[in-house]
């Protein structure tokens, strides 16, 4: 679970934040803009406050931002506004659409974003079509994802947005030759690279050279003043390859569990469709419907027809249902084309 | 919504703290993007008016100014409490009707301490002394008129509060309470009140931290501990309680952490470990229990 806060009296010393100047440490933890949120929502419900009060009402927008639901259908700019608002949204996002992924569907960019923009009216369009080119390395952008698959990407380009700018700003200079850090100075033939590789030149391959993309991004992640992965990370990432592109830096990224486990928004790529209390109410809500069917005999689907798989095989519901289901054929929203 | 009540001891500490612009609500943020601030100046000044109306602003700042205080690590959950004590000692919820009786207003004095205390965490001794400081004028301007102060009734009452709400068991503070408690009657300085609320408060803290030490040592089939494991630790925790009673507070220190470094503990543990006697188990309970009394056996009694 995210947990924003712990009773006072139980945290730890952590003598960094008393030292902080007043304005740093509100900053830091993004207090002013919660409050100054709070009182824009006080004037926009005002006859709630004249029903239960100005504490009480302050009391549920606080609560909410720790529990994180004060991003649902809120505008994009106060979405992004800080990590915690990110990382809520983002889970928010998986919570209320796994079973698209339980289902095993996939579904186009277009269809992500529509609900992206079931939760965030204003999402950007534009935002969504980064996260695709992700998954499908800004190929054939029709194509359609899974959801896990579009999920971790667009994790990766929400939460670290302004981070991967730099980082495609220094890919773009190190592709055309320059060096961002001006470590190395360049040589004669370095005017020659100002384009991408042509067709024939095929001793050279794609992408940069990832020691040198390293030693840049360790450089940005000291200075850069928007959360960005952890560095030791991304250094690892770069670390097991000689050359990569863009896209296949940011693919390893979103497909790497520690900063994912950094990050702390979303469970592990395993567990992301492991949800004990809502399996079981679906197979509650399944075997009831099992009964009333048998009972009836009137259609030829099976209860196999609500077509969650699970991951858990072991499970004697599950095993029950399979048993006696074995034609189980899921039931799907058939993305167009 | 006559008259939305600001009841903040705080509020006096506001107006002597210089007013600074990002105190203000709303409009005079700068960097913001939302639409409903950047309306026309004429609404905005309006709602200026509301929000000082309505005491929006000056709960604001008071709220900001105990975040500044206490510097709580999770700034958004304490403002979540804050403003959720607040509601609940407003007359607007509940309190509204006939004057609560005196057996009442007790207990709501109590509360409000009890709050005060919990604000500041004890190593944040500046902030602490200051709660511990409001929490006792709470208390004491409650007696009856005549008789201005802190009777050792309230005091101990509160102990007992603070001590039921640590969730520590009862048996391993209630010698801590024996020995820092006052008498009914008695009138309790301020002195006292503050070493009290502060050894409790520690005390707390010490039997959390053995619990955990405790749950490192657990079997997690059994639910109990070996034994000579248990000892073992207790007795290098005595070791260093006690080590240099004669020493000046640093030096102290250090030698206390030396000897309650991991090599050291895992020396006594691997030599407990070693000597393979047969060995019964030990509870949670009993456990914390020692634990305290070391710790307690520290602590002077105040009669």
């Amino acid at each position: 679970m995210l947990k924003l806060g712990s009773y006072p009296g139980q945290r730890m010393l952590s003598p960094e934040r008393l030292a902080l100047p007043d304005y740093d440490y509100l900053a830091q933890r993004h207090v002013l803009t919660y409050m100054e949120d709070a009182v824009c929502q006080l004037l926009e419900n005002k006859e709630d406050i004249s029903q239960y009060g100005i504490a009480r009402f302050f009391t549920e927008y606080f609560n909410s931002v720790c529990q994180g639901t004060h991003i649902l259908f809120r505008e994009f700019s106060f979405i992004q506004a800080t990590p915690h608002n990110r990382a809520s949204f983002l889970r928010a996002f998986w919570r209320c659409f796994r079973t698209v992924g339980k289902n095993g569907d996939l579904l186009t960019m277009k269809e992500y974003h529509c609900l992206l923009q079931l939760l965030c009216p204003d999402f950007p369009l534009e935002l969504t079509q980064k996260a695709a080119r992700i998954v499908l390395m800004d190929d054939a952008m029709d194509c359609l994802m899974s959801f896990s698959d579009f999920l971790f990407a667009f994790q990766i380009q929400f939460y670290y947005s302004e981070f991967l700018e730099s980082v495609a700003a220094i890919y773009q200079d190190l592709l055309s030759g320059k060096n961002p850090n001006t470590v190395i100075v360049p040589t004669s033939s370095s005017g020659q690279h100002r384009q991408r590789p042509a067709v024939g030149e095929a001793s050279l391959p794609e992408g940069v050279e990832a020691s040198l993309f390293s030693q840049c991004l360790e450089n940005l992640c000291d200075r850069h003043k928007y959360s960005c992965p952890p560095p030791a990370l991304v250094k690892e990432v770069l670390s097991n390859v000689q050359r990569l592109t863009f896209y296949g830096f940011l693919m390893a990224l979103s497909k790497h569990h520690g900063i994912n486990q950094a990050l702390g928004a979303l469970p592990d790529r395993g567990d992301l469709m492991h949800d004990p209390a809502m399996d079981e109410e679906l197979e509650r809500l399944v075997m009831r419907s099992r009964l009333h069917r048998t009972s009836r005999q009137h259609r030829a689907t099976e209860p196999g027809a609500f077509g969650f798989q699970r991951r858990d095989k072991l499970e004697a519901p599950e095993n029950m249902l399979s048993a006696s289901a074995p034609t189980p054929y899921p039931y799907r929203w058939e993305p167009r084309e | 919504m006559a008259a939305l009540p600001v009841p903040w001891p705080s509020v006096k500490m506001a107006a002597v703290e210089k007013r600074r612009p990002l105190v203000a609500p709303a409009a005079s943020f700068t960097d913001s993007t939302r639409p409903s601030v950047s309306r026309a100046v004429a609404s905005t000044k309006s709602e200026e008016d509301f929000l000082r109306q309505v005491g929006v602003t000056a709960m604001l700042r008071a709220a900001l100014l105990k975040v500044l205080e206490a510097r709580p690590e999770e700034p958004i959950s304490f403002l979540a409490h804050y403003f959720e004590n607040m509601g609940l000692r407003s007359p607007a919820n509940g309190g509204a009707g006939e004057p609560p009786g005196q057996l009442l207003l007790q207990q709501q004095r109590l509360g409000r301490a009890l709050w005060h205390l919990r604000l500041a965490h004890h190593s944040q001794r500046a902030a602490f002394n200051n709660n511990v400081g409001v929490a006792y004028e709470c208390l004491r301007a409650s007696g009856r008129k005549k008789k201005p102060g802190l009777d050792g009734r309230t005091y101990s009452e509160l102990l007992k509060r603070i001590c039921r709400d640590g969730e520590a068991p009862e048996e391993v503070v209630a010698p801590l309470l024996r020995k820092i408690q006052c008498r009914d009657h008695e009138a309790v300085p301020l002195g006292v009140f503050r070493a009290g609320m502060l050894t409790c408060f520690v005390l707390l803290e010490f039997v959390a931290r053995a619990g955990a030490l405790y749950r490192l040592l657990e079997d997690p089939a059994l639910a109990t501990a070996d034994r000579r494991m248990g000892q073992a630790v207790l007795d290098t925790l005595e070791g260093a309680l006690q080590a240099s009673d004669g020493a000046v507070a640093p030096a102290r220190y250090l030698e206390a952490g030396s000897r309650l470094g991991p090599d050291s503990l895992a020396l006594a543990m691997d030599r407990a470990l070693v000597a393979r006697r047969p060995s019964s188990p030990m509870t949670r309970e009993e456990f914390l229990e020692k634990a305290a009394a070391l710790f307690i056996a520290k602590v002077k009694p105040v009669r």
